[in-house]
């Protein structure tokens, strides 16, 4: 047996939790549909990369650079959707991520093509972090964002996103400043992303262009909504489940990405408040 | 009595897995690279008929454990963990892209795996460290190449460059463009364009404009066909010189009214070769698989083949002996021009310059001075 | 000029490509990234049929009809369930479906590309130095002749009066005596039928065929019925228009300073910030 397979995995899946949360703030709270998710990753792990190759800077800082230019960019992306709505706000969102992903490509300060390579191991407490600590390492970042996605949920939202994401009128009606919503909503977002993107960049030592394209923003969204949007395992168990999957599905072979995309649609189609959702079936055997 | 149990186990065990000597492949066999990697594998798989109806390696069976990564570096990485600890593979083949073969490469050398990557471009992955090899020519070799046969042999002195947008395009054009320069022709044009262009005609009126004398096109078969139809359409009959990723049957058969004739390559694979292995090779993989083979196909097959007499060299199947014997190889027994490994773990190899006449590839030169071909550091 | 007709020419396929779209989604307001799927599909049937047949035209009438079929069956297996729920899940069906279906042509047709050789014996046309090819002939020509159709269809029939309306309001449309069920499938088989015509225009101008050939249109097409309002007829076909125009008249003057579809969506979200709803605003909402 493998462990490090195993913790590879886990890795990734904690990584992919942390966006599919950070997604479901702007997507499941605030009722903004984002298909491009993969920008903000992709500029979190970016930042890293550069301040950790090119300057040389140590790992708190870059984590520290990723959260707050990722939180920066969220802020300023952010302030389409106050007057770009619906699904003009979904091709928005696509057309940025295109966008970025092409500005890595064509800008050499971005490495272009080539990506930025060798980003060394992350150092924290004077421990390099092998397979096994980076998968505890992301467990606990995931633990922190679950924690936030729950205060957010719990404490502060009831009064705002909510009557946001149902009814943006209405709630401007009863005094809920949408557009301040709106905002915080993807400065968070941003900002988390950043995280998960700074965790990539020490994960692969890598990054590329395309490691953070429209199809990683597709997957992102179809881990939380296939989960369960507005809740906080949901997006969890999404990311899990689509990252274990094509793993767990090896065994047939050629019929894999087949049986793969089966399951999405089939789940959506009976479980379309997703598998933690308000009518899913996991949330029922829970409660029982 | 415990004991002796404990003892026939593992005698029975050992048995079992010492009966073959287990080699990963990772290719892309499902998403946008299912082409190549199909091709990959194909080759792959026929390198290791050919080794075991050949009295195998030692004596020994190779047992291919092929894995799909989609070209996605979260599987290539997943797949190497898989691979080296949980099949405990000897020595693995990579028949993916840049992205996942630099990505899986660290992991390699960190589980101290030899790794050979067969037609992946990007100029890193052979600096992942010592256990990691690369068949694949260079692009800095094949760009270089290029302008020779530019410059030299076709006595070019103003070159138009259509640079296509990923590692590959930008490396080669990057290396043509400088040694073209050093041996005195001037770039007239050049322009940019992404992996998915389908439409040259904006970019080829402007190019025509500037009456160059050759055109140097980077891209793969399915841009290639596209720049030489659309080149021909609008009256420009200028030779377009090409590289490996133009080496597929698909580019002539993609390019519509015969618009592939006249293009010149530098390639790896010879067709025209007279070596049997070559001749077996060529008319084995048609007879098996419906189709010519292609630069990928050929590629894979000598990364096996490589990956073979290792092993033979260093007379076991074991990860670190293999390793020391992979700087040794060389010899004749190859599709491709391979020659031996530098100190860089780069393949020194002849490039071949193929040009297409009738609908088909013809050998035109090939290309073996050490200048030119030794990828330098 | 020969970059006017090359740009006609774009502007065609992209029209073509989002029309379709835009009859699914003015009625089920669906981000139906399938449709992609769909017109690989009828490229793969025209092909097939082509081959069987020997007959072009033949061909492209019975991949047109399958595939129109096939589009009636996306909307009554997939999407009809799913209708009342939040708009996020059609779209994850969706993707879901253009993953499985995308997986099917791979393995069905294998994952290499295949040429889509067809000559119409016409010829190039060549006039003082401009190039048009016999396939952008008759792409110019079935596309001019398919919008032609439409136009009547939409605003002469009594069928295109019920689609307009069910745009408008299903359920007043429901109301005033339209069978909304029919509607829906006769937008489904309409659109289906011109992404499987785009598919093989492209597959025959482009001489390709291949499983991820939807790649690109699936959020092309998107940017198109953006510009031209979500939803509006005329705007998408403006929108293809102008949009192929936009892309030609950059990469002549600088180049690809950025990849096509970069520069596309740049265009999008520059028009999205002055005018949030599009181009072309539908009248009424």
């Amino acid at each position: 047996m493998s462990l490090d397979y195993i913790l590879t995995l886990v890795t990734f899946s904690n990584i992919f939790s942390i966006l599919a949360l950070s997604l479901n703030i702007i997507t499941g709270y605030a009722g903004q549909v984002s298909l491009g998710h993969a920008a903000f990753f992709g500029i979190g792990a970016y930042t890293s990369a550069i301040l950790a190759v090119k300057f040389g800077v140590g790992y708190w800082w870059t984590l520290l650079a990723s959260v707050l230019i990722s939180g920066v960019v969220g802020l300023f992306l952010g302030l389409p959707s106050l007057r770009v709505k619906h699904d003009f706000l979904v091709l928005a969102t696509i057309g940025t991520n295109f966008v970025v992903v092409a500005l890595f490509k064509y800008i050499d300060f971005f490495g272009g093509p080539y990506g930025i390579v060798g980003i060394p191991m992350a150092r924290i407490f004077g421990i390099d972090l092998s397979t096994t600590g980076f998968a505890v390492y992301t467990s606990i970042w995931l633990v922190i964002s679950t924690v936030l996605n729950l205060y957010i949920n719990k404490v502060y939202l009831r009064y705002g996103f909510e009557a946001v994401k149902e009814n943006e009128e209405a709630a401007e009606s009863i005094g809920v400043s949408v557009s301040l919503f709106k905002i915080y909503a993807f400065t968070i977002s941003g900002a988390l992303a950043g995280l998960a993107g700074n965790l990539w960049a020490y994960q692969m030592g890598m990054v590329f262009p395309d490691d953070f394209s429209f199809s990683i923003s597709i997957s992102i969204l179809t881990m939380l909504v296939l989960g369960g949007m507005g809740t906080t395992s949901g997006p969890i168990l999404g990311a899990y489940t689509l990252t274990f999957l094509p793993e767990a599905l090896r065994f047939i072979q050629d019929y894999r990405m087949l049986l793969y995309g089966l399951i999405i649609v089939l789940v959506m189609m009976y479980q379309p408040s997703g598998l933690l959702g308000k009518n899913g079936i996991l949330r029922k055997a829970f409660k029982r | 009595m415990k004991r002796l149990g404990f003892l026939l186990i593992l005698v029975v065990f050992s048995a079992v897995s010492f009966a073959t000597i287990k080699v990963g492949l990772f290719v892309p066999l499902t998403g946008i690279g299912a082409d190549d990697g199909l091709s990959a594998l194909h080759g792959a798989q026929l390198a290791v008929d050919y080794i075991n109806s050949h009295g195998g390696v030692l004596g020994d069976k190779i047992e291919l454990l092929q894995y799909d990564d989609q070209t996605d570096p979260k599987q290539a990485v997943t797949l190497a963990y898989k691979m080296v600890q949980k099949d405990r593979v000897v020595a693995v083949v990579s028949g993916s892209y840049s992205g996942p073969t630099r990505a899986a490469a660290s992991i390699y050398q960190r589980l101290r795996t030899p790794m050979i990557s067969a037609y992946a471009v990007h100029p890193d992955i052979t600096k992942a460290g010592d256990f990691i090899f690369r068949v694949g020519t260079l692009a800095t070799v094949q760009g270089r190449a290029g302008a020779h046969l530019a410059v030299e042999k076709l006595g070019a002195k103003k070159i138009a460059v259509l640079i296509m947008d990923n590692d590959f395009g930008v490396s080669l054009a990057k290396a043509f463009k400088s040694e073209a320069i050093k041996l005195g022709a001037k770039i007239v044009y050049e322009a940019k364009f992404s992996v998915g262009e389908k439409d040259f005609r904006t970019v080829l009126s402007e190019l025509k404009k500037t009456e160059p004398d050759v055109i140097y096109a980077t891209g793969y078969y399915f841009n290639a066909s596209k720049i030489v139809t659309q080149a021909k359409e609008l009256g420009i009959y200028q030779t377009i010189i090409g590289q490996e990723g133009y080496d597929s049957p698909l580019f002539i058969e993609l390019s519509k009214n015969h618009a592939a004739n006249g293009t010149v390559i530098t390639t790896d694979l010879d067709r025209d070769s007279e070596k049997p292995v070559v001749k077996w090779f060529i008319k084995e993989y048609e007879k098996k698989y419906g189709r010519p083979a292609d630069m990928v196909a050929a590629s894979t097959f000598d990364a096996m083949m490589i990956l073979k007499k290792a092993i033979e060299l260093a007379g076991k199947a074991d990860r670190m002996a293999i390793k020391k014997a992979l700087p040794l190889v060389g010899g004749e027994d190859f599709v491709t021009g391979f020659k031996k490994f530098t100190s860089s773990r780069e393949a020194v190899r002849e490039v071949v310059c193929q040009v297409i006449l009738n609908d088909s590839f013809h050998r035109l030169c090939v290309i073996s001075d050490p200048s030119i071909i030794t990828p330098g550091r | 000029m020969q970059d006017i007709v090359n740009a006609l020419v774009l502007g065609s396929i992209y029209v073509l490509i989002s029309v379709g779209l835009t009859l699914v989604y003015g009625i089920l307001k669906i981000l139906h990234i399938a449709h992609a799927g769909i017109y690989t599909l009828g490229a793969f049937l025209g092909l097939m049929f082509y081959h069987l047949t020997g007959n072009f035209w033949l061909a492209l009438f019975l991949s047109i009809i399958l595939t129109g079929i096939a589009g009636i069956g996306v909307y009554r297996y997939f999407y009809k369930r799913v209708l009342e729920e939040s708009r996020i899940v059609p779209l994850v069906i969706s993707i879901g479906l253009f993953i499985v279906m995308q997986d099917l042509y791979r393995l069905i047709w294998s994952p290499y590309r295949q040429p889509f050789a067809v000559s119409f014996g016409i010829g190039d046309i060549r006039l003082k130095g401009i190039v048009i090819t016999e396939h952008q002939v008759i792409i110019l020509i079935v596309t001019f002749v398919s919008l032609l159709s439409m136009y009547f269809l939409m605003n002469h029939t009594k069928l295109g009066l019920a689609m307009r309306a069910c745009a408008e309001d299903m359920a007043i449309a429901g109301t005033l005596g339209v069978d909304v069920e029919k509607t829906i499938s006769v937008a489904f088989f309409l659109g289906s039928a011109l992404a499987a015509l785009a598919g093989i225009l492209v597959g025959v101008y482009e001489n390709n065929v291949y499983p991820t050939m939807g790649e690109v249109p699936s959020y092309k097409s998107f940017v198109v019925i953006v510009l031209g309002g979500f939803g509006s007829l005329y705007g998408a076909v403006l929108a293809g228009f102008i949009l192929a125009f936009t892309e030609t008249i950059l990469v002549a003057w600088k180049g690809f300073v950025l990849p096509r579809d970069a520069i596309a969506f740049l265009v999008m979200i520059t028009v999205l910030m002055i005018k949030p709803e599009g181009l072309f605003r539908r009248a009424t909402r």
